[in-house]
């Protein structure tokens, strides 16, 4: 186990909604997780930041067409190519379909904070006690 | 079904709920009023006497994607299918930013241009879109949701009327230029600061009551607020907390008489959501608070200046991935809370929403259940049926309280536009949005199909709109040809024009037409307004 995590969470496209963005990265931050936002950012910004940030996990938040997150992801993984992609926003099926063959997970409307929390844990090796005051992780399943 | 735990009863918004009301849960200020009739001040039973026996509402569904003719096509095909009025969506990479396909932003994610509403950079494109649409009768919403942009758009869609010989005077319809979309719900990446979209939406609203005077030259659309978080009170106190920054403004130029800036204003829109006593006591309440509103702080009497118009949108945000077609029973029973409480027109998302933008088959179910509301179910038949109900008369006057003291707090931390600019209205809806992602966590709130009862059997695939794929290479091309063959000189003029206008305080809209005419394009105009009126600092929360 790993003793922390970042997270760098991009949008792929120029579409302003950051509802689901900053909620996803809320749940992540209460779960231990240090998480960069990057805003609205073309494929070559996000591999800067990759680079820079030393980033154990890629989130992309798709608000747009599939090919600009997939040549975003691509790209993301020729500098680093051991690098966990989760993806979360508008995917239909068939494109939830196409990135999970590329190795990509995603995580459609819907998904419960758990499951996006552990998905993170899972992908990076780290878990943390949750924050004080956080409920993260305290489901009643 | 898995267990759940004792459950609370209460409102959506928190309002905790008795098992069941009766007459001394309604407080005595608002006792008086329950006796009032429809279309009597305040309004809360409804603006108009007759109802939907006078009116129907207006079936309203916001579409478009891909080329301009794209659009065009959908718009059709729903007018085609009993919509009756239509609106237009312009591309969010280019428009809502008022870029040109060029800009390196947008070069950098081409594959996303025309995925959310179609291209359109100059007046040949709006033209395009508009091609045989009945205008002249049919109530239009130009577009221009984002408030930098929707001069454009608005002043686009005159300039075509004007072109075809039509008179501004008697042409219907209206823009949105909407800050809930704009500085909260959806915010781009770059755009103008509020101060300078205030003077904007005021100009809009002067240029309409001297020249397009049937036109409603903006909608505040507290939607974008409450699906972006805000709770049913909070959004009714913030729609007003915008709507007062307006009036305040127009009171400040002394250009018109506030009752025309009232009923200017006066046409909003609000989501509908899933509690649905809540949200029909929601707009009852909104048509009170409006009515008062406008006596106690402006003095105004007109009773018809104080009859608020209401559209209204099903929550995008309800509508859930898993099981898609749960979401038609969902949009039925939202759009239902809107009839009930007498809205004047309405949007119902489609069913593939989680998905994609709306495919046809989705657009034409969200006409086809507005039409079974107005003809199977008989609830157009009475004005304001659940009138005189404890349940929902007490719920009123406690959403009118609570919104009052909303209202009230946006004011102490300096208004509407300040609550924006500290990015306090968004953490208000942010912290709204966790609690709510707890609770579901928690199985506090089920939501079928999401996180709980989650077997599907469906045998129907619903896989989500794929738009066009040459939407980005053909605005690319009439980029270059509206820049090769437009009468080059009254384009530099006018732009140079708007430029001059827009550094003083003369209103912008006249040089808008002017720059339109002369075939100016969007991303021209940007960057007057990026150069001249700089760049909004986005609260870090959005990011």
């Amino acid at each position: 186990m790993k003793n922390s995590a970042r997270i760098l969470i991009a949008k792929t496209g120029l579409d302003g909604h950051w509802r689901g963005a900053s909620l996803v990265a809320r749940a992540l931050r209460e779960a231990g997780f240090d998480v960069v936002m990057a805003g609205m950012s073309s494929w070559e910004e996000i591999v800067q930041a990759i680079s820079d940030k030393e980033v154990d996990l890629l989130g992309i938040s798709i608000g747009g067409h599939m090919e600009v997150a997939e040549r975003a992801i691509a790209e993301a993984r020729k500098v680093r190519p051991d690098l966990p992609v989760m993806v979360g926003g508008v995917v239909p099926p068939w494109a939830k379909k196409k990135l999970e063959a590329q190795g990509v997970e995603v995580y459609p409307p819907g998904s419960q904070m758990s499951e996006i929390t552990e998905g993170a844990q899972r992908l990076t090796g780290y878990r943390a006690e949750p924050m004080p005051g956080s409920d993260t992780g305290r489901s009643q399943a | 079904m898995t267990d759940t735990p004792s459950r609370t009863w209460k409102t959506a918004s928190g309002i905790p709920l008795k098992s069941s009301y009766c007459r001394e849960d309604i407080p005595q200020w608002y006792l008086p009023e329950i006796n009032k009739a429809p279309g009597e001040l305040p309004y809360q039973r409804g603006a108009f006497a007759q109802g939907y026996r006078s009116k129907p509402w207006r079936i309203f569904q916001l579409s478009g994607f891909g080329k301009p003719e794209d659009e065009n096509e959908r718009i059709k095909f729903l007018l085609a299918h009993g919509e009756t009025g239509f609106l237009m969506e312009h591309d969010r990479n280019t428009a809502d930013h008022m870029y040109n396909v060029d800009h390196p932003d947008v070069l950098a994610r081409p594959q996303d241009v025309g995925l959310t509403g179609a291209v359109m950079q100059s007046i040949r494109d709006i033209d395009i879109c508009l091609s045989d649409l009945p205008i002249s009768t049919t109530f239009g919403h130009a577009g221009g949701a984002v408030v930098q942009h929707a001069p454009f758009a608005l002043a686009g869609y005159w300039t075509v009327a004007k072109r075809r010989g039509l008179s501004l005077e008697t042409l219907p319809g209206t823009g949105q230029s909407d800050f809930f979309l704009t500085y909260h719900g959806c915010v781009p990446k770059h755009q103008i600061p509020t101060a300078a979209g205030l003077r904007f939406n005021a100009d809009i609203i002067e240029f309409c009551y001297k020249y397009v005077k049937r036109w409603v030259p903006v909608s505040i659309a507290a939607y974008n607020g409450a699906d972006t978080g805000l709770n049913a009170y909070q959004e009714l106190g913030a729609l007003f907390a915008n709507a007062v920054e307006y009036l305040d403004e127009i009171k400040r130029r002394d250009s018109m008489p506030l009752e025309a800036a009232a009923k200017a204003c006066g046409g909003v829109n609000f989501r509908l959501s899933m509690d649905l006593f809540e949200e029909a006591s929601k707009i009852r309440a909104g048509r009170k608070m409006w009515a008062d509103l406008l006596e106690r702080r402006y003095g105004i009497s007109d009773a018809k200046a104080r009859q608020l118009r209401i559209h209204c949108v099903t929550s995008g945000s309800n509508m859930t991935y898993q099981q898609p077609l749960n979401n038609i029973v969902r949009g039925t029973l939202m759009a239902l809370a809107g009839v009930l409480s007498g809205i004047q027109s309405l949007g119902i998302s489609g069913y593939d929403e989680a998905l994609s933008i709306p495919s046809e088959h989705a657009h034409q179910m969200s006409v086809r259940i507005q039409q079974i509301l107005q003809h199977e179910t008989n609830v157009p038949a009475v004005v304001d049926p659940l009138g005189g109900s404890y349940y929902i008369e007490s719920l009123t006057a406690e959403l009118i309280e609570r919104a009052w003291s909303f209202f009230d707090e946006i004011q102490s931390r300096g208004g509407f536009l300040e609550t924006l600019n500290t990015g306090w209205l968004h953490h208000c809806a942010h912290e709204n949005q966790h609690e709510d992602f707890l609770a579901q966590e928690r199985k506090e709130r089920i939501i079928v199909g999401v996180n709980d009862f989650r077997a599907d059997i469906s045998p129907f695939e619903v896989d989500g709109f794929v738009g066009v794929n040459d939407a980005f290479d053909v605005a690319m091309q009439r980029l270059k040809d509206v820049r090769a063959t437009r009468a080059q000189r009254p384009a530099a003029q006018a732009l140079h024009n708007l430029e001059r206008v827009c550094r003083n305080s003369e209103n912008i809209m006249p040089a808008m037409m002017d720059a339109l005419d002369a075939e100016v394009t969007l991303g021209e105009i940007g960057d007057v307004w990026r150069s001249v009126l700089g760049d909004w600092v986005a609260p870090q929360i959005t990011i």
